[in-house]
């Protein structure tokens, strides 16, 4: 019976007894409950449940090759974010990332628009709880923007699958070629989720504003979500490596001078999603492979970058750079799990993000697309900037910052220790991320040539930002707001919108009162006809009137009809 | 960016002057395999010598200044949207 539920569901519905259960017991049931969820992958490739509501089929349970990695990735980062929250009592945050991973593995399960529809949404409606328990106001109103966004880009999926239904009467969720209003619509709805440029605003703003668990799970779902329904929906499409290559490039300088740490990792996320969209764009069986190899390892180091800033936010309470420094010392295991998830993000031969990223690199190489291939080499080098040193560098090192503090909590460390161990054996032994692809690989990254390569640009990068350093050259970390594409909706938009709203009320109420004075005016008359007529008896009152006026247009309707 | 007035920042910098050693010792590594190891490049010209290491620092020190002008235009005090 389980294993023909669609994975994640049972996550979902095992949400509503989590209250019930007692802590660290709630920890050992949410674990339970993932792996009973991963249980149903072994049912293997196939469509397992159809419904059929209102003459369309809902698949509500399909997997195949795509699917399976994705569905493997995202159970594993959910019984990590539970281990990461050992330590937590809060009972509706775990409600919340529960069902959101849930959400996101059904979605990966849905074979059509609808049912895609569905647990995006629900997506969006779990994980906006992670960013409102930090129950601060800058964390209310950045959960109710990314809401916002969140929304629309269901809206939006869901008017590009009804066009479909009103047209083809086909919901399946297939290859599309972009193209009529229905795809169009369908691809910008996965572009929001996806961080595209500009629509990429509600990322950097709201993940920093989550709870320091919050964030490790939000960095694990929505935007690989994302990238699965690109590489289903439109692998091959051209316009997706322009989109993908810029964001690559852009996060990498808002990331420089951004100095709150965790938003750092959220322009960073952004620049790694690009690599996986170029990946989707280019669309041939390497580059898809590449692009699922990426999210794959993206969501394991990429978690572990987060949970170390979550640790370090935990024991501080801060995440500024420019209020951080020296905890080396006293957050030794974290520092050494940040530095192991920043050499694999920057794609440090034997570590995973290397042998993930070179797939992408390769099948770049491989179309002539040149242009592409070195945007994306340059964003490399901005990768080690920003994630590779930046991260561990201000949080650990740089100055002493005279902050008393010791490790975070065990379970904390287990769940980084765990992400560390993953990142050099995937990196190690690419092997086993290998053998899961959706397409028979047959790639060896460990070539002396390609080796070379990429240490040559990692390490004189590195010797770049100690020139730089030595030469007091690089740029002090000062408490500031880096303004990013939501800045037009937050500022730029009521600085013109209100105005212009304002304008256009006080000629609306304008008008209303001219209108008034102007019925008031027909009324006076209407009085004075009716109380001094010219021949006749006088009317009483405006009600008698009104009746008088009502069978006079009912004598003339009759007339009319009558012939 | 540090401060010589107490024990840890003598440790911070001593740390500094180990990873420069180390470091350049990797460079010095890198600069003789290039002898010796042949690189295959998408293009011709990613195959000259010592390219990736050019391309690297080059992009390195890009990003940085960029980002430097960058502060100029789009950084603003800490409470902006508050």
């Amino acid at each position: 019976m389980i294993s023909h539920m669609p994975p994640g569901l049972i996550m979902i519905l095992a949400v509503f007894l989590l209250p019930f259960v007692p802590h660290v017991w709630r920890q050992i049931y949410m674990l339970g409950v993932i792996a009973l969820s991963a249980y149903g992958l072994f049912l293997g490739a196939g469509t397992h449940l159809v419904w059929t509501v209102l003459g369309l089929d809902l698949i509500l349970y399909q997997a195949d090759a795509l699917s399976l990695p994705f569905a493997i990735i995202f159970h594993l980062a959910a019984a990590l974010n539970v281990i990461y929250s050992w330590h937590d009592r809060d009972w509706q945050q775990h409600c919340a990332s529960l069902s959101y991973a849930g959400a996101a593995i059904a979605a990966l399960h849905a074979g059509d628009l609808v049912s895609l529809f569905v647990w995006w949404e629900a997506t969006a409606v779990t994980s906006v709880f992670l960013i409102l328990a930090s129950g601060t106001k800058r964390a209310r109103e950045a959960a109710m923007r990314y809401l916002l966004f969140q929304v629309t880009s269901g809206v939006l999926l869901l008017a590009g699958a009804a066009i479909l239904a009103s047209t083809s009467g086909d919901i399946r969720f297939t290859k599309m070629d972009l193209g009529d209003a229905a795809t169009w619509l369908i691809f910008i709805a996965f572009g929001i989720k996806a961080a595209f440029p500009f629509l990429n605003g509600w990322l950097q703003d709201a993940y920093p504003e989550a709870t320091p668990t919050g964030t490790v799970a939000l960095s694990a779902f929505t935007t690989k979500l994302a990238i699965y329904a690109l590489a289903r929906g439109f692998p091959g499409t051209d316009i997706l490596i322009w989109i993908g290559a810029a964001m690559t490039a852009l996060p990498v300088f808002f990331a420089v001078i951004e100095n709150d740490l965790r938003r750092v990792l959220a322009f960073s996320l952004n620049n790694q999603l690009g690599f996986m969209v170029v990946a989707v764009g280019i669309g041939t069986e390497l580059a898809l492979n590449g692009a699922v190899a990426h999210a794959f390892v993206h969501i394991i180091y990429k978690a572990l970058l987060f949970m170390s800033m979550g640790a370090v936010l935990h024991q501080v309470g801060s995440i500024k750079a420019s209020e951080l420094g020296g905890l080396y010392k006293k957050m030794p295991f974290t520092m050494v799990c940040c530095i192991i998830g920043a050499m694999s993000i920057s794609a440090f031969p034997l570590f995973s993000g290397f042998v993930a990223k070179s797939l992408t690199m390769s099948a770049l190489g491989e179309t002539g697309i040149y242009w592409a291939y070195f945007v994306l080499l340059f964003a490399s080098a901005g990768v080690l900037e920003h994630s590779g040193i930046k991260i561990p560098y201000f949080a650990f090192f740089a100055h002493d910052s005279k902050i008393e503090t010791g490790e975070a909590p065990i379970g904390m460390r287990v769940a980084m220790g765990i992400a560390a161990f993953l990142c050099v054996g995937i990196g190690v032994f690419p092997s086993l991320l290998y053998s899961i692809l959706p397409y028979a690989v047959d790639y060896h990254p460990y070539d002396a040539g390609h080796v070379t390569s990429q240490m040559q640009l990692l390490i004189f990068a590195m010797l770049a930002f100690v020139v730089l350093v030595r030469l007091k050259l690089y740029p002090p970390e000062i408490p500031s707001t880096v303004l990013n594409s939501d800045w037009f909706y937050r500022r730029l938009a009521p600085a013109v919108g209100l105005p212009l709203l304002r304008g256009i009320m006080l000629v609306w109420g304008s008008f209303l009162c001219q209108m008034r004075g102007f019925i008031n005016a027909i009324w006076d008359t209407l009085d004075r006809i009716m109380h001094s007529p010219l021949t006749g008896p006088t009317v009483s009152g405006r009600a008698v009137l009104i009746q008088a006026g009502l069978l006079a247009l009912l004598l003339l309707i009759g007339y009319v009809a009558a012939g | 960016m540090s401060t010589p007035s107490s024990k840890s920042p003598s440790d911070l910098q001593r740390l500094g002057g180990i990873f420069t050693k180390v470091l350049l010792g990797i460079v010095i590594v890198l600069f003789g395999l290039e002898f010796f190891i042949h690189r295959h490049g998408v293009v011709s010209a990613e195959e000259s010598f010592m390219f990736p290491a050019l391309y690297g620092f080059l992009a390195f020190l890009f990003i940085v200044q960029i980002g430097k002008w960058l502060r100029l235009m789009i950084m603003r005090k800490e409470d902006y949207y508050d």
